[in-house]
């Protein structure tokens, strides 16, 4: 699959751009603050509808604009012309011209995986950058994920505005934790399962790209141990005095551990970017396997900080992408752009928001 | 030149409507200043006498202008049997199906602690009201099947469990969602359920 149309308008610091990439591997080279990472941004909302970079819709508006357009011609088996529009206002999203009523018929027009410096956060952030992880991970592969999820979301809050009423009424709790306890344990189910599928393939992408003979290992610790409506009338004393729901998939913790030893305790710095580049790995050859064509991978900014060693890791992935006519968006500004990727290079000036060949 | 501060009351006031945004608004408020006097003047009293006549009926809840309202008068249902909905206006899309001929009764909402929807603030009283005086021997309750609506209505199967009802459910009407918000799953897909005993 590629992405073989890009046209913006008021997006970020693009007041207009349309631009065609080929697949292959395409620089995105220039100064600071440029554009270089709004492009990246760009694609990732049209595949996810969000931003990488965890901000609402309204930033991402050219200032003084009233709204952004962000639209692409995606080359897949088929194509597929997808266009957004956000505005306080209104707000549009269509897919080959019919406006899309279901998300779930949406997801998977586009597929891709970003490499960015947040990604630190999954080591050394709190759990619940770990389960967005595995949630997007399920989002785009298992249908009806999202919804589950947002139904778990709405329930929790519902519940948790209950559990801080004055006086409590037993018998409505029990409707919403009827409902908590059917939508968690799916989710708990779910997230169990795919863990073991992405771990191996983050323990070799580990090895590939660090310098270290250690070994990466990932473990889904889930809240609910068997049975969460037992495990949620146990931890009823506690709500009462913590007045939230203290069990549950919102609780659960996805812990990342090299020789048997917390990553986020006692891995270095240098352990921790390439774990971080490993989980990212793994996702990006999961999909890969899944779908029989690799997701378009968005790199920001990763390169350039890696060494040589770590970098060569990261070949064969490119090379997958590259034998299955995917595409790679690299941003990096010009000293460090990594000369040693002897592949076919499309490079792309961005100054000032715009793009010149 | 500023719009007269009359138009611009008129619009602030229309768009306190649902579905109408500033912009049809202001549309709508130009429109009835520069139309015929007597026609606007029409409207005017029909949407006052509309406001004067109903209410809502004191047995079921429904939207009438005599009450008990026409349904709950009517020898012709079957008055042991009792759709429980959310709004008035769900009596309509369960009455259009045809093949309902029993009778009513309107909760005026959804338990909803996000919103601040108690149970005390629903015609749960009311209908417990009915459930001793009517002959009825069966409810079925026709709420929605998002989070809120699941939830009510197994407080409702366990509030009114009593000897000799039977209560049923049956799935009505989709979450709402009509606007796109981003990244917001707009339907779930739970296929419409058949009627299902509640425990
Ligand atoms: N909503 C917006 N409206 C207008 N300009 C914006 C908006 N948001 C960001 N910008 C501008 O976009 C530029 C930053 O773009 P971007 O983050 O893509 O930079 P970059 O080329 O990746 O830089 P770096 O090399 O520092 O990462 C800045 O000039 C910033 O002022
Ligand atoms: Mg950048
Ligand atoms: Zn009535």
């Amino acid at each position: 699959m590629h992405l073989a149309h890009l046209r913006l308008r008021d997006f970020r610091n693009y007041a207009r751009l349309d631009v065609d990439f080929a697949p292959g591997f395409h620089l995105l080279l220039g100064d600071n603050a440029q554009g270089k990472t709004n492009i990246l941004e760009a694609v990732y909302l049209m595949a996810t509808l969000r931003s990488f970079r965890g901000v609402g819709s309204a930033q991402m508006i050219r200032q003084g604009a009233k709204g952004y357009f962000v639209g692409g011609k995606v080359v897949g088996q088929g194509e597929a012309e997808i266009k957004m529009y956000w505005s306080v206002a209104e707000r549009n999203l269509s897919l080959n011209g019919r406006t899309v009523k279901k998300l779930a018929e949406y997801l998977g027009t586009l597929r891709t995986v970003v490499f960015c410096t947040e990604d630190l956060q999954l080591i050394k952030g709190t759990g619940r950058v770990r389960r967005r992880f595995l949630d997007l991970l399920l989002s785009q592969t298992q249908p009806g994920y999202l919804g589950l999820l947002q139904r778990y979301a709405h329930t929790l809050r519902s519940r948790n505005a209950l559990l801080k009423q004055r006086s409590l009424d037993e018998v409505a709790l029990e409707g919403f934790s009827r409902e908590l306890v059917a939508v968690g344990t799916e989710i708990t189910r779910q997230r169990r399962e795919i863990v073991p599928r992405i771990s191996p393939l983050a323990r070799l992408a580990y090895r590939r790209i660090s310098n270290d003979a250690e070994e990466l290992r990932i473990e889904y610790l889930p809240s609910v141990k068997k049975d969460f409506a037992v495990e949620l009338a146990q931890s009823r004393a506690r709500e009462r005095s913590q007045r939230m729901t203290v069990v549950g998939p919102h609780r659960d913790e996805l812990q990342l551990e090299l020789n048997v030893r917390s990553a986020a305790q006692f891995g270095s710095e240098g352990q921790k970017r390439s774990v971080a580049i490993a989980l990212k790995m793994a996702q990006a050859e999961y999909l890969t396997g899944l779908h029989g064509s690799a997701p378009l991978l968005l790199i920001d900014d990763v390169m350039g900080e890696l060494d040589v060693k770590r970098r060569s890791g990261f070949l064969p992935l490119l090379e997958q992408v590259h034998r299955s006519r995917g595409q790679v968006f690299m941003t990096c500004t010009e000293e460090n752009w990594p000369r040693e990727l002897g592949l076919e290079l499309h490079r792309w000036r961005v100054h000032a928001g715009a793009l010149k060949a | 030149m500023p719009l007269p501060s009359s138009i611009a009351a008129l619009t602030a006031a229309l768009s306190k409507l649902p579905g109408i945004g500033p912009r049809s608004a202001e549309r709508i408020a130009l429109h009835l200043v520069q139309s015929e006097s007597g026609a606007v003047s029409q409207l005017a009293d029909a949407i006052v006498a509309a406001r004067v006549k109903v209410h809502l009926c004191t047995t079921c809840g429904a939207l009438t202008e005599i009450s008990p309202c026409e349904i709950c008068a009517s020898p012709r249902r079957d008055a042991s049997l009792v759709c429980v909905v959310e709004r008035p206006v769900d009596i309509l899309s369960v009455d259009k199906g045809g093949t309902f001929h029993g009778k009513f009764h309107v909760l005026g909402g959804k338990i909803s602690p996000l919103d601040g929807v108690e149970p005390e603030d629903l015609r749960i009283a009311e209908l417990e009201a009915r459930l001793q005086a009517e002959p009825i021997q069966e409810l079925i309750i026709a709420l929605g099947t998002d989070v809120e609506g699941d939830a009510t209505s197994y407080y409702l199967a366990k509030r009114l469990a009593r000897a000799g009802l039977k209560i049923t459910r049956i799935a009505h009407g989709l979450p709402a969602g009509t606007g796109l918000e981003f990244a917001d799953e707009l339907t779930l897909s739970r296929a419409l359920e058949g009627r299902r005993e509640l425990s």
